[in-house]
């Protein structure tokens, strides 16, 4: 009896899937779907989360005070004015924006959020530390001047105007105090909570996450600026870029976020998908680890810059996610130098340096990268290249934490980050390569980019530092062309190889939707044709 | 006489718990221990790149990895023991609450396939054999060959291309389509069965339509194995003097199949089926991949990219917890079909 019906089942289900006529696999015009990774999302706290698409989600479920635009401008967002003096920012806030739970937008929930941002003390606090506030000194650095005036005082570290773009991400959300403070869980200001839930003033609502699976977003109506036009965001796990593809194609998915250069290159003469490639502000990396005597060696660097095809690996691997430059700045920033003579592909010229210093019989080094396109492929060449000049390579591939942990403990001879820039200027894309205030190993400054390949700059760290607090534009122009400058003097132990693009495929049913360089695209405004 | 027909089962049911429960120890000892061995670091991946080294030692310490590991190890049994499973790092969420939407996704794809692997295995594998060396032996092997030898991988994406892509006949990756997305209460956790407890019934074939791909991609492997077996299992069969002996006195090949050979491979055939059946519930990881599908497989895979020790030790528990009751059940089975298996 229960075979038979098991077996009627089943035929049964065959049967309806083979006679059923096309399935409609077209979205609905009032939910936009967005195919991509969701593995490294595992933190929906904006205090705490890093990751690009956890980035994407939490740019809609809160405001900031300032929002960026994707050219790189700021727009009021929950401030709508501000003043900049050289000691403070005065904000003043709309009246009529309020949290999801209906609580309206305070200069108290300004105060505390930012102050989170410091004492919670993760990952996204490093976006303030530079500018010189701290844990210990955020709260007096906070005034709550009436519910909708809030003034930020200036450290002297950092231009105001500077400060604003880092008021504009992510990791400086406002978040409902009394939401969050409710769910305290012994004194982790709510962290547990929030990873997973939302308590912001944004466009939509978190109404589920399935890890590895799914997010679901929905529209407030009651958004301070009117409803958004989509009800429904959805992001869906689609860790296969081919598979990725052939939703796109179907349109069973209306963005594709995670695919591969070849899966993006073939909808480039597509009539139904667009491809955008979003200047990042970053680049591909080549960590050299000064700890090792031989990379510390500047002729020995330069053999390796000299060593690499960077025509070949731009056609060959590349494609849409990047182009060479070996300055830490966009060539069509500001007071971006041109890169500089010499540094291109000339394993001959590499071969007489190593002589030079006295390394002609070569050297073995391994090299680490994160298991993901195009950083194994670029892993590869740069072995095929150094092994041309007799330096014996080993690509160690790892996952994001274990290559993560290593390049945080000082443990590698080459490693293959990427950056992103936080703001389109030169300091924006270029502070992290030229900053490291204590090399010693006991300053175990892990988080700071330089620290970690042990590059000793002094002179490098006090130009930029000079450049983040200088008020004046004229001035802070020349300070930044000074700042590449002494980048290239010091053949440096963190050099740029390719300016970093992310390409994602849109279907062209999407309107009003441009990819954003620091991951916080607005979708309030995004709409869909039938 | 008595004590012997009551004591036998509860001691041997005494046993088998003890046996058990000393597996799910060791299983738990062994994935612990070499968990903390692996140079993954769940911090980092939490934290970030750009985490202090401050941050970085608080969650540390609030994941409890700055305790000596025997300890951790006896303080995770001793929750264990409350029924608690902990946090996954990876999620943020109570591990039994990822666990509940993970398991019934890779329970319903492998009960579906495991099914129609059987239905279409053990006929073939029959046929193969009462026909010996002739067409119909030689396109079951080649299928069953064939089902061996491909790639899941390349397998999963071809059928997606064909059957999704181009034929449109079936849904694409994941569980439903989104517009169906949360819209059933979970119950069971598996949409198939929620969906007809809630009256969904455009959302049941959604869902059968999204299921019918990956489900029988996965039954096509464990086909190719159930084929095989079926057919070496019937030919030692067929060798046997009794079955010849029927034949000597006229018996037809059906009477043959159902009422000598059938009875004789069914023992057999259970074991088979117990073991695809446990392999397809370990979740398989390239499928779940290819066909965006949430399921033990992928979750566990993820945990463990990370070093999240919380979610990869619950899941080898729940997968040991699920090959020990299918040999449970298919102990029982026997003793049904076998009467010898029983006494003894």
């Amino acid at each position: 009896m229960t075979c038979i019906s098991v077996r009627g089942f089943a035929t049964a289900c065959l049967l309806s899937t083979a006679l059923s006529s096309p399935l409609l696999a077209e979205t609905p015009a009032d939910t936009l779907v967005y195919g991509t990774s969701l593995a490294q999302v595992v933190s929906l706290d904006p205090h705490q989360g890093q990751e690009a698409t956890s980035l994407e989600i939490m740019a809609n479920m809160y405001d900031r005070l300032v929002g960026s635009e994707p050219d790189g401008t700021l727009s009021p967002q929950l401030a709508d004015s501000w003043e900049v003096t050289p000691e403070s920012i005065t904000f003043k806030l709309r009246e009529n924006a309020t949290f999801a739970s209906g609580r309206p937008v305070t200069a108290e929930d300004v105060v505390w959020s930012l102050t989170r941002l410091m004492t919670l003390d993760q990952a996204p606090s490093s976006k303030l530390k530079p500018a010189g506030y701290t844990a210990e000194n955020i709260a007096s650095m906070l005034h709550a001047e009436d519910a909708h005036t809030f003034r930020l005082d200036l450290t002297g570290d950092i231009a105001g105007d500077l400060m604003l773009y880092r008021l504009s991400e992510v990791a400086a959300s406002i978040i409902d105090r009394e939401e969050v403070e409710a769910h305290d869980a012994n004194g982790d200001q709510g962290n547990e909570w929030l990873r997973t839930n939302g308590a912001g003033s944004g466009p939509f609502t978190l109404n589920r996450w399935d890890p590895n699976n799914i997010v679901l977003m929905d529209a407030r109506d009651d958004y301070w600026n009117g409803a958004p036009k989509l009800e429904r965001v959805v992001m869906r796990h689609v860790p296969e870029s081919q598979v990725e593809r052939l939703m796109l194609e179907r349109g069973d998915i209306d963005i594709a976020g995670a695919l591969s250069a070849g899966d993006t290159t073939y909808f480039k003469d597509s009539d139904a998908v667009t491809v955008q490639s979003i200047p990042t502000g970053g680049f591909y990396v080549l960590a050299l680890n000064q700890e090792r005597p031989e990379l510390a060696d500047p002729k020995v660097r330069e053999a390796l810059f000299k060593a690499i095809d960077y025509q070949g690996i731009e056609t060959a691997i590349l494609g849409p996610y990047g182009r060479t430059r070996h300055v830490p700045v966009p060539v069509d920033y500001d007071h971006a130098i041109p890169d500089p003579e010499g540094w291109n592909y000339d394993p001959q010229a590499a071969r007489k340096l190593l002589e030079e210093a006295g390394y002609s019989d070569g050297f073995s080094v391994t090299i680490k990268t994160i298991a993901q396109t195009p950083r194994v492929e670029l892993a590869t060449a740069v072995q095929a290249g150094l092994a041309e000049i007799g330096v014996r390579a080993q690509v160690i591939q790892g996952s994001g934490a274990d290559i993560i942990s290593a390049h945080r403990g000082r443990d590698f001879d080459i490693l293959i980050p990427q950056t992103g820039a936080y703001m389109p200027n030169v300091m924006g894309a270029m502070e992290q390569f030229s900053s490291n205030p204590d090399n010693s190993r006991e300053a175990n400054n892990a988080g700071n980019f330089v620290w970690r390949s042990a590059w000793d700059i002094p002179e490098l760290t006090q130009i930029t530092a000079a450049a983040l607090k200088e008020n004046d534009p004229e001035k802070r122009g020349v300070l930044f062309e000074d700042m590449q400058r002494k980048f290239i003097e010091d053949v440096p132990a963190v050099y740029p190889m390719f300016e970093r693009f992310l390409p994602i495929a849109i279907s062209n049913r999407v309107e009003g939707y441009k990819g954003h360089p620091q991951n916080v695209v607005r979708l309030e405004n995004v709409t869909k044709t039938d | 006489m008595s004590s012997d027909t009551l004591g036998g089962p509860a001691r041997a049911f005494a046993g088998r718990v003890l046996q058990f429960a000393i597996s799910i120890f060791a299983l738990i000892a062994v994935t612990f221990t070499i968990g903390r061995l692996l140079p993954t670091d769940p911090v980092g991946a939490i934290v970030g790149e750009l985490a202090s080294p401050e941050a970085y030692a608080a969650m540390r310490e609030r994941l409890g990895l700055d305790q000596p590991v025997i300890w951790q190890f006896v303080s995770y049994l001793r929750d264990l023991v409350h029924g608690d499973l902990g946090f996954a790092a990876m999620t943020g969420r109570p591990v039994l609450d990822d666990l509940k939407i993970a398991f019934p996704a890779t329970l319903e794809l492998a009960t579906l396939a495991i099914i129609i692997s059987f239905i279409l295995g053990v006929p073939l594998g029959l046929a193969a054999a009462f026909n010996r060396d002739t067409w119909i032996d030689h396109i079951a092997r080649i299928i069953s060959l064939v089902g061996h030898s491909i790639p899941v991988f390349w397998f999963g994406i071809v059928g997606l291309v064909v059957f999704y892509a181009w034929l449109q006949i079936a849904g694409g990756p994941g569980r439903v389509d989104v517009f169906y997305e949360g819209l059933v209460p979970p119950v069971t956790g598996m949409i198939l069965i929620d969906s007809l407890l809630a009256g969904e019934t455009a959302i049941f074939w959604n869902a059968v339509s999204h299921i019918i791909l990956p489900a029988s991609m996965l039954a096509y492997a464990a086909m190719a194995y159930i084929t095989r077996m079926t057919r070496a299992f019937t030919l030692e069969q067929l060798n046997q003097d009794y079955v010849v002996a029927a034949r000597a006195k006229g018996a037809g090949q059906a009477r043959i199949l159902m009422h000598h050979i059938l009875p004789n491979i069914t023992v057999q055939l259970v074991t088979i089926l117990a073991i695809s059946y446990g392999g397809l519930l370990e979740g398989a990881v390239v499928t779940e991949i290819v066909f965006s599908w949430p399921g033990l497989g992928q979750y566990m895979t993820s945990a463990l990219l990370i070093g999240d020790m919380n979610a990869v030790v619950a899941c080898t528990m729940v997968i040991g917890l699920m090959f020990m009751t299918l040999n449970f059940l298919s102990d029982i089975a026997y003793a049904f079909l076998d009467p010898r298996t029983g006494e003894g």
